[in-house]
């Protein structure tokens, strides 16, 4: 089994090559001439006032909440979904529990705007 | 020393190097990001286990979305480097006092005296088509049944601690219900064109005519 | 040469295959940039490229041959290390997930059998590259662009993943092969008819998951000029274009694999015994994906850009919704082994 990852292993090495080349080779060929205008953030012309690093709305931080949630009832369904021909009905049911719980969740999440983008 | 054993120990070396930079960068960001190396090293760890499903679900939920939550919030918390790092000194000996108490237990527990290979003797390594998503489908969902739906009531409890937590009304807000909106329909909804007899302005007073026009619609 | 082949170390037969697939790739996505502007060119009644070499083909390397001549751009008070990992962070899992990906019968370079949950955990991190370069980049639209494509690639990663669950209930199986071989037959036994639903949610998360027009306001030029790759020039940016594009390519073959049979033929194999054209075969795959691809362009032309709220909408009140129900309607014609897709 093992076998089969080294060749993953391998590719991702070139997937990483694949992106530091091209910036060497842009680092050589291209011309390296600073200067503070050029080098200053993009702002429609003007000064910066501040750091651009502002602070966000808290709703970015539910949304990263519930996409955890949700990424975790994807891995409980993986497993069931590859096993459900030899499980039968039973694990069927099972699984309707299961989404039927989280589904509960995901009405009050809905009734309550928590997706509601204002 | 086979490839394996090789892989083994640089992918340990990878793991115990990028937790020591986690606790030692002094940009939040770098930690996070020293953290998420960590994972996908301990992912690749398990993968040599031959528990490839846990190694893969390990990137897709921990990288893939709890360090993602990491990110944003250090990132966009703007956390002052100064004071959180103000006690680190006087903190340390202490936190060295624990750290190893915590070393000591662990070996304790986890040490060749309880795991080693004389109690859990190496696994045969699984065949060419040994699935380990399916073989875990068919424990949890038979044998484990009871423990998948506690599992199902704490996610419940995180979404809805989730909310209460942090969801805050805007009431200043201006805002338009997007599913208003693609409830529009064709006919009654949107503009209306009535079609009239074309009127003479020209003997019309000045003045009145507009908003004439405007109530004889 | 067989023997020659044979007597080579196993990394460099590896790395020999790796380049077999990596480079006719890179290609395809150089001239899959040509082909948008040519293809909207045209919907729009233009000509679209046509200066360089005949009918323009040669536009793709005078574009590179530029970038490479430019200047790596580096903001004062960007940080440097994170400015110049974001890219790569891009490209790597974009190119990485075609190690499991199966072009014909057997013909994959890896194939394990938890294949399907490797894409799935590999286009999750291709959110890091977007944050971090918006972050790394000190500027403000960088960042408005990196946290609304953030938001918006979590949430449709949700649909997509449930998408993906309703695959793996119909064939059974996380490896690719198997999922092809589960739809053996002709066109109506593919897996596009009885999931159709959940074929829909795919193809459109796909293009929400690659930040393209309509779903494209992580760049959105009209309101925060280029997004999260504002301050990023010359060959730092030519890297973000080719993981775009290089993820938009998987996204179409994959869609071709899952829900049309990849490989096989439309036609019932008793029709097309020893016509090679009609077999099944590698080509039929790349057909298929050239349709999604050219649909990916057709969309861009077709379609205004969706405004913020309606996208995560879309995808958190639309998509999940769908995807649960459907998922348990394909679980109970699984179990109960409905005809003519889970008769056996």
């Amino acid at each position: 089994m093992l076998d089969n990852y080294l060749p993953i292993l391998i590719f991702i090495i070139v997937g990483i090559l694949v992106g530091v080349g091209p910036l060497v080779l842009g680092y050589l060929l291209g011309p390296r001439r600073p200067d503070s205008e050029k080098d200053s953030p993009y702002e429609c012309g003007f000064e910066a006032f501040e750091t651009a690093r502002l602070k966000f709305d808290v709703r970015y931080y539910l949304v990263a909440i519930l996409f955890i949630i949700f990424d975790l009832e994807i891995a409980f369904l993986f497993p069931w979904a590859v096993a459900l021909k030899e499980l039968g009905i039973f694990a069927f049911w099972a699984m309707v529990v299961f989404l039927g719980i989280l589904v509960v969740g995901f009405v009050y999440e809905w009734k309550k705007g928590a997706l509601e983008w204002e | 020393m086979g490839f394996e054993k090789f892989l083994f120990y640089v992918l340990s070396l990878i793991t115990v190097w990028s937790s020591v930079m986690v606790i030692t960068r002094k940009n939040p960001v770098h930690s996070v990001l020293f953290l998420v190396l960590a994972f996908v090293a301990s992912a690749a760890l398990w993968v040599l286990l031959e528990a490839e499903f846990l190694g893969i679900v390990l990137i897709l939920v921990y990288v893939g979305a709890v360090m993602v939550l990491f990110l944003f919030v250090v990132m966009m918390l703007d956390v002052d480097i100064a004071t959180l790092r103000a006690g680190f000194i006087g903190y340390l000996p202490l936190g060295l006092l624990i750290a190893a108490v915590m070393a000591v237990e662990i070996f304790l527990i986890v040490g060749p005296a309880n795991f080693g290979l004389a109690a859990f003797p190496s696994p045969e390594p699984a065949g060419v088509d040994a699935s380990n998503t399916r073989d875990l489908g068919l424990l949890l969902y038979t044998v484990y049944v009871y423990p998948v739906e506690i599992a199902a009531v704490i996610l419940l409890v995180a979404i809805v601690a989730a909310i209460r937590l942090t969801l805050r009304r805007r009431p200043d807000n201006k805002y338009v219900d997007p599913a208003r909106q693609v409830r529009v329909r064709k006919g009654p909804d949107r503009v209306r064109l009535v079609s009239m007899a074309t009127e003479d302005l020209a003997p019309a007073p000045a003045g009145a005519t507009i908003a004439d026009k405007g109530e004889s619609q | 040469m067989i023997e020659l082949w044979n007597a080579l170390p196993l990394v460099i037969q590896i790395l020999f295959k790796i380049a077999a697939i990596v480079l006719p790739l890179l290609g395809l996505v150089a001239y899959y940039t040509y082909a948008e502007r040519k293809v909207i060119g045209y919907m729009q009644v233009r000509i679209g490229p046509n200066r360089v070499g005949w009918r323009g083909l040669l536009q793709p390397i005078a574009d590179a041959l530029k970038l490479m001549m430019k200047e790596i751009i580096i903001p004062t008070k960007a940080d440097k290390t994170l400015f110049l990992l974001a890219p790569m962070l891009t490209i790597a899992p974009a190119l990485a997930a075609w190690a499991v990906f199966p072009f014909d019968e057997g013909l994959v370079l890896a194939d394990i059998n938890a294949g399907l949950l490797y894409i799935l955990a590999l286009s999750s991190l291709g959110v890091y590259g977007i944050i971090i370069a918006g972050w790394a980049s000190n500027s403000r639209y960088a960042l408005l662009g990196a946290m609304r494509s953030a938001a918006q690639m979590v949430a449709y990663e949700i649909a997509m993943g449930f998408a993906l669950v309703g695959v793996l209930v119909a064939a059974g199986s996380l490896n690719l092969g198997a999922i092809v071989a589960a739809q053996e037959g002709h066109l109506l036994t593919w897996f596009w008819l009885p999931l159709l639903p959940l074929f829909g949610v795919y193809l459109i998360s796909g293009v929400a998951e690659t930040n393209r027009a309509p779903f494209d306001v992580a760049e959105g030029e009209s309101e925060i000029v280029a997004g999260f790759h504002v301050e990023y020039s010359g060959m730092a940016f030519a890297v973000f274009f080719l993981a775009e594009y290089a993820n938009m390519v998987l996204i179409a073959a994959l869609s071709a694999l899952l829900f049309m049979g990849g490989w096989l033929s439309p036609l019932p194999q008793s029709w097309v015994e020893g016509n090679w054209l009609l077999n099944d075969g590698f080509h039929w795959l790349l057909l298929k994906t050239f349709f999604f691809m050219f649909l990916f362009l057709w969309l861009r032309a077709t379609f205004p850009r969706y405004r913020y709220d309606q996208i995560m909408r879309l995808g958190w009140k639309v998509f999940i919704p769908i995807t649960i129900v459907w998922i348990l309607v394909v679980a109970l014609a699984v179990v109960y082994r409905l005809p003519p897709w889970w008769s056996a």
